[in-house]
């Protein structure tokens, strides 16, 4: 017996190894009431000490070569390469003056929205506090889109809070440690996400695939869904906030496993190959945040200073107009600026004069009726040049049959007022 | 007399490393494989640890060695993804044995055996991989091939550049 296991050493051992591994990974797989396999969705203590040892051991070394080389980017691009930043600082304080009124606009519609919501029983859940990471490693592998951020408890974060970066949603949080965290990106297999499409409010299920793309699944055939169309949160998943961009639908492919059914693939918003820093969202809430409501407060007061200074370009533009036309009277009647009604030369005139007239009784403030100049040679185009059949005489009537159409008539007036 | 022969020519040829060096490479190896996609993206298409344990499998030429080597390296690996932890267990652990059992027969110092080793064996750890995640857990899983077979490429190149880079480190009597 004993010759047995030292003849057979090498395939004992092996045997009893991959059995081991085998028999661990039959406790982590369970059935799910379909009949499918699935894995646990929280690790069991034994996994999570393992994930834990794994991370502890592979994490310092890789936040130093992480943050070495942070610190040779910030040492390069802080103080070497500051050229054109005054010029990018002035962009951006434009921009950012810019979107603040863009914001305080929005902000009016998504009021009136929120009140229409309220009415029927719908709460809208604000991003009420992030904390900021830096991504420092991956998984290694490209069948697991899962990365790794530098917070972790100790900074209040916790299993399943929404990840995003400005550009739209990253992934969840799968796993905390005390000082670092694991984030299931969007992308991966295993993650899922509740989606509408932006114009045509068709919702769906977001997964990744096996090439990292992400896809749409199991949507009935809808010829609406058209390439570039805006993909956002849809809010039901109860992990993302609802109307975070998630991507634009690339293209529709139908779906492999069943028939009238498509697949939809999107571009993501956010760069997921590239990520540096992401936003945890910590905590969603009904109210607006204090800094959230000082900004539209600015935005308001910003965009009451705009309105304002518009107006007074306005004014002297209007004045400016006003010179123009005093240094030019022989272009215009002298009367229409002393209050007077217009004082048709003939029947017309009279005609044309008079939808001005109209006009001017509708709307008091309407600008004044300039008489126009008689023509030195004039033509069926020339104004006043027209006349209806049995027009009288002494009139410039334009030739039978070439008269302008009725439809010309209001082009008469316009040119005329 | 023969037996003894070979005993004596294959513990010649066993290589022998500084004991630091068992764990600063294959730490390296782990560290480095979670911290380059973040440089290469969708490019990293390759797995260092894996070509560690075949380097280490075939030097050592033990089976037992290359089978606890490839298990610890699986395990790690897994631990950093949110895959069930035993899956590259399994499958490095074959290929540390029989990089191992097969490196005590050829001649490792050859580069074309070393890059076909290289590649059939990361393909073998692909399959494995693939099967028992597939078929024997019945897991929701989807894989390429293509990539697997670009990562095996990847993997002997790899290994061209780095097994002799290796070779200077190991402790010569």
């Amino acid at each position: 017996m004993e010759s047995f296991f030292v003849r057979y050493r090498n395939l004992v051992v092996l045997l009893v190894v991959l059995m081991a591994q085998i028999v661990g990974l039959a406790v982590q797989v369970r059935r799910t009431e379909g009949g499918r396999s699935t894995l646990d969705h929280r690790d069991s203590s034994g996994v999570r000490l393992i994930r834990y040892w794994a991370v502890a051991l592979v994490s310092p070394p890789e936040r130093l070569i992480h943050a070495t080389g942070d610190g040779i980017y910030n040492l390069w691009f802080g103080y070497f390469d500051l050229r054109h930043v005054r010029q990018q600082n002035q962009q951006l304080q434009q921009t950012i003056d810019r979107l603040r009124l863009e914001q305080a606009e929005l902000m009016e519609d998504a009021q009136q929205g929120k009140r229409l919501q309220q009415l029927l029983g719908f709460q809208e859940h604000y991003v009420y506090s992030t904390v900021a990471a830096q991504v420092y490693g991956s998984s290694g592998s490209d069948l697991s889109k899962v990365f790794f951020i530098d917070k972790g408890t100790a900074n209040g974060l916790k299993r399943d809070m929404p990840v995003i970066s400005p550009d739209g949603i990253v992934g969840k949080v799968r796993e905390v440690y005390p000082h670092s965290a694991q984030v299931l990106a969007i992308n991966d297999q295993n993650s899922g996400a509740g989606v509408i499409l932006e114009t045509t409010r068709i919702r769906g299920v977001l997964k990744g695939n096996a090439a990292g793309q992400l896809e749409i699944v199991g949507l009935m055939a809808d010829e609406r869904i058209k390439p570039g169309e805006k993909v956002l949160t849809a809010g039901g998943d109860m992990i993302f906030p609802r109307g975070l961009p998630v991507g634009t639908v690339q293209k529709v492919v139908p779906d492999p496993d069943r028939d009238s059914f498509i697949d939809v693939i999107l571009k993501p918003a956010a760069h997921l190959n590239r990520l540096d820093e992401v936003l945890v969202i910590t905590s969603t809430a009904t109210q607006m945040p204090a800094q959230e409501r000082k900004d539209v407060a600015t935005s308001e007061k910003l965009k009451g200073a705009e309105a304002a200074a518009i107006a007074a370009k306005a004014q002297e533009q209007t004045k400016a107009s006003e010179i123009m036309a005093e240094h030019l009277p022989s272009a215009t009647d002298p009367s229409a600026y002393s209050g007077l009604p217009p004082q048709p030369a003939n029947a017309a005139q009279n005609r044309v004069a008079g939808q001005g007239t109209a006009a001017g009784q509708a709307n008091p403030a309407a600008p004044p009726v300039p008489k126009l100049l008689p023509t030195r040679h004039p033509d069926q185009f020339s104004p006043n040049q027209f006349s209806s059949p049995g027009e009288p005489a002494g009139t410039e009537a334009a030739p039978q049959g070439s008269g302008a159409p009725a439809g010309r008539k209001p082009t008469g007036a316009g040119r005329t007022r | 007399m023969s037996l003894l022969g070979a005993d004596f020519r294959r513990d010649f040829e066993i290589r022998r490393y500084p004991f630091i060096l068992y764990v600063l490479i294959p730490l390296a190896a782990l560290v480095l494989q979670s911290w380059l996609p973040r440089l290469l993206g969708p490019y990293t298409l390759f797995d260092l640890p894996l070509v560690i344990t075949i380097y280490f499998a075939l030097g050592r030429r033990s089976p037992i060695q290359g089978t606890l080597m490839g298990a610890a390296m699986g395990l790690f690996e897994d631990a950093m993804t949110q895959h069930a932890i035993g899956l590259s267990g399994v499958a490095m652990t074959v290929v540390g044995f029989l990089a191992a059992s097969v490196g005590v027969r050829i001649d490792v110092e050859n580069h074309a055996i070393r890059v076909m080793m290289n590649f059939v064996l990361s393909l073998l750890s692909s399959a494995i991989y693939i099967f028992v995640a597939r078929y024997m857990l019945g897991l929701d899983f989807d894989w390429r091939w293509l990539a697997e077979l670009l990562k095996a490429v990847d993997n002997a190149l790899i290994a061209l550049v780095f097994f002799p880079l290796l070779d200077k480190l190991q402790v010569r009597e």
